[in-house]
């Protein structure tokens, strides 16, 4: 025989307030759980949102990125004859030949972050359809003119629409704002190769992007440079390339996980504590129920389910108390390129599931050694009480 | 103090619901604790009498962007500079990308000079500085990758096509970095590359506290309009530099903390209100016999007070136990040096403590002390 789940709901809302406050407190652990989790989610999800599988990112062997790797600009050339790789409408292979340096830029709030700055050319452009401008128009080569993303713009000093940034010798006009979808280029300014190459003095490129025309040509360009010794190069699929970055969340993963295991260790003694109570509190009807032919087995049941319903009630807190961060901007440090990433807190159904599943367990947990107690009262003492 | 013994007969009643609420404020100050120790370690890089003489000189772009080696005699012309060592970040590969440590190509005459927080040996510095592909490492490393005096240590190069061969020659303790980096001579480095002729920063021992604002200005600008500019800053700003990177860290654990400290306050709320509930007849009896409303108010926010100072004193001790048994190093790959729960540290956590007690149990102590034993006693139950 069940316990009707109206007796638990009901004693749930006898004690109201002892349950509102543990329910609460559920409620926190679940809301600091899925506030770590989207910024973690934020964060990987630009790398796994960023990149193309047929795009190829070609730098220097033995580098590990782009902010380290530099090569003499005819390598251009030897890649470009390469087949394999998609023309452009003009008849041209469409591989973009790039010059990223880093530049150390306040933020608005003051303390400064490093920032990539990626010379590229239309070409480049072209090769990443995610980039939208929103605002202005893109920069001309020799003019010292650069575009920023909408991101960096409302994070760094000097980079509205407009506005000049000084770097390296000269100082650079934003004649545009773009928007890069939510991947890693939302995190780079944007300004021409030439440029980049003469005012820091390095005439050289960073890396080579280009578009191959299909699964197995990008596979037959990666193997040939890869077999090609006189040139030293390595290409790696896009896609790839900013998986690889996933590491930079691993410390906030970490923390995430820390904290959320402390709190729902706390969080289970208090849901333990509010369940003796409820227990304590009921020995006579719990008597009176075994009495009336309810096994020690439904005793048992009802009051986890008592507890998993407090703590879904805490969950839900949760996940209403969290719901308001979705979409906020924040940028941390990207452990690869050493340099200022850029992305939104993002909670998703699976967090907040993932969320409501750790209330659970911390009920659930919280409400077996209380429940096992009410389960083996013995019927005669449980109505003497 | 005379009623202690009451304080402690009456925490101790319930057993089961002591416990329970003391591990719960327990594992929340364990959590503050250690999240508080954690933004102590980042804004607070360590700070020994001779980091503070340190300055640190960069181009001025970013540290991406490298300086000549001529600056090292310009430096070391410079008003109240004792001694400059040229480094460079060399962020190669020990055997795979996960093992990540500091590795620096250091110029190796004022070494000792400029970095004497470290503890070496005499007779390992020297072997050290004679052999062109020694290498110096930390003891934290030598604990994370089980080296020892001898053996050969091969980096492969990632920002550099060149792989160094190194031989272990010293190990030191302390430092700047709590023993997490390598050192080889720039001299080994240059010729792997060509004699390229640059290094990364320069690292400059001030003669005295006093003057380093103007020494860091004096470099400057001496370089202000050449083509490449520095900047100069302490150690610790420079330090301070990559924590500023990850972000706002403050704001994020500081909200956490707020949070955390929030949702003790309700569960012991919650303990002391069910306690008081219950012993509302026995409060009635006390008054009865003659105990004061304020007394009785003192004696319920004792209570409460002492049960979380306990929990809190728990929470932040095992905290600082746990940190200081446990290997950091090499439980999380370097990632953390050390996490020291300095005394103010355990001051927060005592504060902490003692607020909850007293805003948790505020409401129920006082409506219970101020309500007429005849009230409480009329009822029967």
């Amino acid at each position: 025989m069940k316990i009707p789940l109206k007796y638990n709901v009901g004693s749930l809302w006898v004690r109201r307030v002892g349950t509102l406050m543990t329910a609460l407190g559920i409620g926190l652990t679940v809301a600091i759980f899925i506030v770590m989790m989207a910024l973690v989610q934020g964060l990987d999800s630009t790398f796994v949102e960023t990149g193309r599988p047929n795009h190829l990112i070609v730098i220097r062997n033995g580098s590990l990125n782009e902010t380290n790797s530099y090569f003499n600009r005819d390598l251009l050339q030897t890649v470009r004859l390469l087949p394999g790789i998609r023309p452009s409408s003009s008849g041209e292979p469409r591989a973009a030949g790039e010059i990223l340096v880093v530049i150390n830029h306040p933020r608005v709030t003051g303390e400064a972050s490093n920032v990539i700055v990626r010379g590229t050319s239309p070409l480049g452009l072209e090769l990443r359809p995610d980039l939208r401008l929103i605002e202005g128009r893109w920069f001309r080569r020799g003019l010292r003119e650069v575009n920023v993303s909408r991101s960096l713009s409302r994070r760094f000093q000097n980079m509205g629409l407009g506005d000049t940034l000084h770097m390296s010798r000269s100082e650079w006009k934003v004649v545009g704002i773009f928007d890069a979808g939510g991947t890693a280029y939302d995190s780079e300014v944007l300004t021409d190769a030439e440029d980049v190459a003469q005012d820091w003095d390095r005439p050289i490129y960073t890396s080579l992007l280009l578009e191959a025309a299909d699964a197995a040509a990008a596979q037959e360009i990666t193997r040939r440079i890869a077999d090609d010794r006189r040139i030293h190069l390595q290409a790696i699929s896009q896609r790839e390339y900013f998986r690889g970055q996933m590491v930079s969340s691993v410390g906030i993963k970490a923390l995430g996980g820390f904290i959320a295991l402390v709190m729902g260790v706390g969080s289970c003694f208090a849901a333990m504590n509010m369940m003796y109570a409820a227990v304590m509190s009921r020995t006579k009807e719990v008597g009176t129920l075994r009495a009336l032919g309810f096994s020690r087995w439904s005793i048992l049941t009802s009051f986890m389910v008592e507890a998993a319903l407090l703590a879904v009630a805490g969950g839900s807190l949760g996940c209403l108390m969290a719901l308001p961060i979705h979409g906020l901007s924040t940028g941390t440090a990207n452990f690869i390129t050493f340099s200022e990433i850029l992305f939104n807190f993002r909670i998703t159904p699976r967090i907040l599931g993932e969320g409501m599943v750790f209330a659970v367990a911390v009920g659930l947990v919280g409400g077996l050694l209380p429940a096992s107690r009410a389960a083996r009262l013995r019927v005669i003492d449980a109505l003497r009480d | 103090m005379k009623y202690f013994w009451l304080l402690y007969k009456n925490l101790w009643r319930n057993r089961r619901r002591t416990l329970l609420t003391l591990s719960s404020i327990a594992a929340s100050l364990f959590l503050i604790t250690s999240l508080l120790t954690l933004l102590e370690e980042m804004r607070n890089p360590v700070q020994t009498p001779e980091s503070a003489l340190r300055l640190i000189t960069r181009h001025k772009v970013s540290l991406f962007n490298s300086l000549p080696i001529a600056y090292r005699e310009k430096i070391a012309k410079v008003d109240g500079v004792e001694g400059v060592m040229g480094s460079m970040w060399f962020g190669g590969v020990y055997k795979d990308p996960s093992n990540f440590f500091g590795q620096f190509a250091a110029d190796t005459d004022k070494f000792f000079l400029i970095n004497a927080d470290m503890k070496v040996p005499e007779d390992q510095k020297e072997a050290y500085l004679k052999d062109r592909t020694g290498c110096l490492v930390g003891n934290t490393l030598v604990d994370r990758f089980g080296w020892k005096i001898g053996d050969r240590i091969h980096l492969q190069g990632a920002l550099f096509q060149f792989d160094p061969e190194l031989t272990v020659r010293a190990i030191y303790e302390g430092g700047g970095d709590l023993g997490g980096s390598l050192f080889f001579h720039w001299e080994y480095f240059n010729e792997g590359l060509n004699n390229a002729g640059f290094t990364g920063t320069y690292t400059v021992r001030a003669r005295s506290v006093e003057e380093i604002p103007q020494i860091a200005e004096r470099i400057d600008a001496g370089f202000q309009n050449a083509p490449v500019p520095t900047k100069t800053e302490t150690e610790k700003a420079f330090l301070l530099g990559f924590i500023s990177m990850l972000g706002n860290v403050q704001l994020l654990i500081t909200s956490i903390c707020s949070v955390v400290i929030f949702a003790i306050i309700l569960v012991a709320a919650n303990t002391m209100a069910m306690s008081i509930r219950e012993r509302s007849r026995e409060i009635g009896i006390l008054k009865a016999v003659g105990f004061q409303n304020n007394l009785v108010l003192r004696l319920l926010l004792a209570e409460s007070v002492l049960l979380s100072l306990s929990g809190a004193l728990i929470g932040s001790l095992a905290a600082r136990g746990l940190y200081s048994a446990l290997n950091l190093p090499v439980l999380t790959s370097g990632f953390l040096q050390r996490l020291y729960v300095s005394p103010r540290i355990l001051a927060i956590g005592v504060a902490i403590g003692l607020g909850v007690g007293l805003v948790s149990a505020g409401t129920p102590a006082w409506r219970a002390s101020r309500r007429p034993a005849v009230e409480v006693l009329r009822r029967v139950g």
